[in-house]
């Protein structure tokens, strides 16, 4: 337990006397270097802090957060939360605080990402540089650490207290026409290693040099993990299960029924070491979760205030594991005629929020194959999807890899995916 | 403040070639409404200081929320080493700065009521009776309301001898109303993106008029017709519709960093390279858009930019020909201007400011033009209002823009009422369809106030405006 946060939390309790508060207090040292077309052109460290208290008298609440932890800063921020409070109106969807909780016990931090100094951080770019100026290419990106704390109190007895790291490395590589990228996100180093990460990179520039023109057209695909992130994250904001029952989203009244393909299977577990797994958020405990099993929605994100409407119980998306087959890219271009392979999404946006339609590009190369074997790249795509109805379409999936600190997902194999323009690069 | 003073000192003793520091106090002022229900209520408080130090063509930043002597001090030493570990990787490729004079100035947003000090109870109240408003009406199920009050206090020393006081600050009230049908549900929605100025605003705005016509726009829009199958047809966009394509598809490809591809790995990169400047025809001839971060009430007006240069007016393009881009200090010298147009801009104390878009907007027509003429003049179109969905490539050619409210046009006239329209259109087939610009009598501005760019990201503010336009035969149909 960081002993700082203990003090403050310490002070609030003795001085706040609203009849309910809850407490959250955030700290984050941070190292970001920024580089671009083979030099370093940002490069940032230091901490940030906050320290949030909301309060409440009987149902009417006020919030306040300050970056000062002195005595003056915390009676300030008791006195505005408490001002906004009893000048607030009653909030009929008022939920009081979470009491005590047995909270999972989680490992999210590697000392090795934590201590990692920053002119090794240094040394990774310069060699990424060195490696693209071998290769008569230019590469841009940012290397990260994080190291958080995060604490929550309630005045009804709730405790929470967290820390973890992140490391990050991300980097697209340029090489005349050419521009692809790969990225590394994990709580820990144990898995990076920047002559594979470069290596990566190479081999998928080089997959890339001959590429031709093609249109746009409903087309089998192969979304490589990456590119597979992107479009859950979208899909799941719109899983709210409050959304869905007052009839916003086009998960009203599918609880329980066959709505996703039956290959599509999605989960938050704490069981996998090597994704995160927060321990708590707004006061809910995590636990495993099965959100989708065989295609059947099982639960729906489901907040504090709705759960206790309702008589459900609350929960919350704290990580992404997507149960994957064994199927090799290989195995997968053998099973269509024709298709594509797409590395990543990008500026996904929703089309139509009821019928759950999406829309973005590609980005980072996309390969044509076809009679089983990758024959070039093309040009960039735009596509006009729904993603639970793309589930339907899964042919095969590969297996899960870790995609992101908090996501572990395998590549799919959907058929007829949805590109109705193209770009012209 | 004598930790200014302290950290550019300590700056040049160990051995920088240019530094600042920006003290800067963020306060926001949230109220967020949802079918009468407060769902935040809260004033919130980032405070803290950031020093930046250019050392041997490299950047080192390092930011702290202590104040204190010995902080300032720690903080000052830490932005120079990581400079210069910044400049062994750089030394063969390094950076420079445009050359720029010392200011001591002060800037403040001119502000009649100061939103800060307007009782919570009488904007809660506010807020509740046009909640009340838009519940009223049968079929709409979900309404809300936010007003977003915001306040930057910023000190800036440089080793330039540059000493500014620089208080901004803008406020954004968002009212919306969805109606839901068995079969779907649709939103209106009333936002103008906010804008730097205060408490009068929302004053004359009348949003309970607003919310009634919303409300009736939403259950019409539920009800609408879905447009065909994609075919070209002609399109007019209403200011507030226009201020996000312009933003998306004029904006980011005119930030020099981006050009520059200093965003390659997340943002994006541009198509407008330099060798087009002076001779690429981004739009057609009544296209003229100007970088302008002097416009009264402009969310980038902020006097003075995070490299203590002073805001300016320029053209970006003129006559439909790509004129400049809105740069930094840091990137201007690599295109050999020996300027910057006071574009460097930070979120937070704790970010290093980047290259963002200037207040950008399209000039009015110069021929007399009404909107109703403009319809009168149209036979098979769409008219789109307010912001919908948005996406675009990361070179800033291929986009799609839905919208918020759709009429579809024939023969001269308002046909009927539409949703989910979609077009797709690409640089620079959009800007060179434009034909028919309304006059200044229809001249609008529109903010956005989360403007998404950056490793680590940042949000960013500005001012788009433009009159009501026409583009000619652009792919418009309806989504799935």
């Amino acid at each position: 337990m960081n002993a700082n946060f203990e003090k403050i939390a310490a002070y609030i309790k003795q001085h706040c006397h609203a009849d309910d508060f809850s407490l959250h207090i955030g700290h984050v040292e941070s190292h970001e270097t920024r580089f671009a077309q083979n030099r370093i052109t940002q490069h940032l460290a230091g901490p940030t802090f906050s320290i949030n208290l909301t309060v409440a008298f009987e149902n009417r609440t006020g919030s306040a957060s300050v970056t000062q932890d002195d005595p003056a800063s915390l009676d300030k921020l008791i006195q505005t939360a408490c001002d906004i409070a009893s000048l607030n109106q009653p909030d009929p969807e008022f939920v009081p605080s979470e009491g005590p909780k047995e909270l999972p016990q989680v490992q999210n931090c590697d000392p090795a990402a934590q201590e990692l100094e920053p002119a090794k951080m240094v040394d990774i770019v310069q060699y990424m540089i060195d490696q693209a100026k071998a290769f008569d290419a230019t590469v841009s990106g940012l290397t990260e650490k994080h190291y958080s704390q995060r604490m929550l109190i309630t005045k009804n007895g709730f405790v929470g207290y967290d820390e973890s790291t992140d490391f990050g490395h991300s980097m697209t590589l340029k090489k005349g026409t050419v521009e692809t990228k790969v990225s590394y996100d994990s709580k820990g180093l144990a898995r990076f290693d920047q002559a594979a990460e470069f290596n990566r990179l190479k081999e998928q520039a080089i997959s890339l040099a001959d590429k031709r023109d093609m249109d746009a057209a409903p087309i089998a695909v192969i979304l490589r993990p990456y590119a597979l992130q992107d479009l859950i994250w979208y899909m799941t904001w719109m899983m709210d299960r409050r959304m869905s029952d007052e009839g916003f989203t086009p998960f009203t009244g599918q609880m329980g029924k066959l709505f996703f393909g039956e290959k599509f299977s999605l989960y938050s577990t704490l069981d996998i070491p090597a994704i995160k797994a927060v321990p708590y958020r707004d006061g809910i405990a995590s636990k495993n979760t099965t959100w989708i099993e065989n295609g059947m929605i099982r639960n729906m994100p489901t907040n504090r205030y709705w759960a206790k409407a309702n008589n459900l119980e609350p929960n919350h998306i704290f990580n992404m594991y997507l149960s994957g087959g064994d199927a090799t890219e290989e195995q997968m271009m053998q099973m269509v005629p024709r298709g594509l392979i797409l590395n990543q999404f990008w500026y996904i946006r929703s089309v139509d929020a009821k019928a759950g339609e999406l829309t973005g590009m590609t980005r980072d190369g996309v390969l044509y194959f076809e009679d089983g074997k990758i024959r070039h790249a093309v040009n960039n795509f735009r596509f006009n999807e729904i993603p639970h109805l793309a589930t339907r379409r899964i042919l095969a999936l590969g297996p899960s890899i870790p995609t992101a600190c908090s996501a572990m997902l395998p590549s799919l194999l959907i058929d007829n995916f949805n590109f109705v323009d193209k770009t012209t690069f | 403040m004598r930790y200014l003073d302290l950290a550019i000192g300590k700056a040049l003793d160990l051995g920088a070639e240019y530094a600042d520091i920006r003290v800067q106090k963020t306060s926001d002022e949230v109220v967020f409404l949802r079918n009468l229900s407060l769902k935040n209520t809260s004033h919130n408080v980032i405070y803290g200081y950031g020093i930046r130090v250019f050392y041997q063509g490299a950047w080192g930043f390092a930011h702290n929320n202590v104040f204190s002597e010995k902080a300032v001090l720690a903080t000052a030493e830490k932005a120079f080493e990581i400079a210069q570990l910044s400049a062994k990787v750089n030394k063969d490729k390094q950076l420079h700065l445009a050359p720029e004079r010392s200011y001591i100035a002060k800037y403040q947003t001119p502000v009649k009521i100061d939103p800060f000090s307007v009782p919570l109870s009488e904007k809660v109240e506010l807020m509740m009776e046009t909640n009340r408003i838009l519940l009223g009406y049968e079929g709409i199920k979900q309404a809300m309301f936010y007003i977003v009050s915001h306040k930057d206090e910023k000190l800036f020393a440089s080793t330039l001898g540059t000493r500014l006081e620089l208080n901004t600050q803008w406020i954004d009230p968002m009212v919306s109303a969805t109606a839901v049908t068995d079969s779907d549900s649709q939103s209106r929605t009333f936002d103008e993106g906010g804008r730097s100025t205060g408490w009068e605003w929302v004053l004359e705005l009348n949003l309970q008029e607003k919310a009634r016509q919303i409300a009736q726009e939403a259950l019409i829009k539920v009800k609408a017709d879905v447009l065909g199958p994609e075919t070209r047809r002609s399109l007019i966009l209403d200011p507030n519709h226009l201020g996000l394509t312009m933003h998306e598809s004029v904006g980011h490809p005119t930030e020099l960093d981006r050009v520059l591809g200093w965003e390659a790995d997340y943002a994006g990169i541009s198509f407008a390279t330099p060798e087009k400047l002076g001779n690429y025809r981004y739009g057609s001839e009544i296209v003229n858009f100007m970088g302008d971060n002097t416009l009264e009430e402009g969310l980038a007006s902020l006097g003075f930019d995070d490299d203590g240069v002073p805001a300016q007016k320029w053209h970006i393009i003129k006559d439909g020909i790509l004129k400049e881009y809105g740069s930094t200090r840091d990137t201007a010298m690599e295109i050999g201007l020996d300027y910057s147009r006071g574009c460097n801009r930070a979120t937070y104390y704790y970010d290093q400011p980047i290259n963002r878009i200037p207040n950008l907007y399209l000039m009015p027509g110069t021929k007399p033009l009404t909107p109703a003429e403009l319809i009168a003049d149209t036979e098979d179109g769409v008219y789109i209002q307010g912001r919908g969905s948005f996406s675009i490539d990361q070179h800033r050619l291929n986009f799609q823009f839905g919208g918020d409210y759709f009429w579809e046009i024939k023969n001269g006239k308002l046909h009927r009422p539409l949703k989910k329209v979609l077009y797709k259109s690409c640089n620079p087939e959009f800007w060179n369809s434009c034909d028919a610009i309304c006059d200044e009598r229809f001249w609008r501005p529109f903010g956005v106030i989360n403007c998404g760019k950056g490793q680590p990201s940042q949000t960013a503010r500005m001012t788009h405006g433009s009159a009501p336009a026409r583009f000619r035969n652009i792919r418009v149909g309806g989504s799935q």
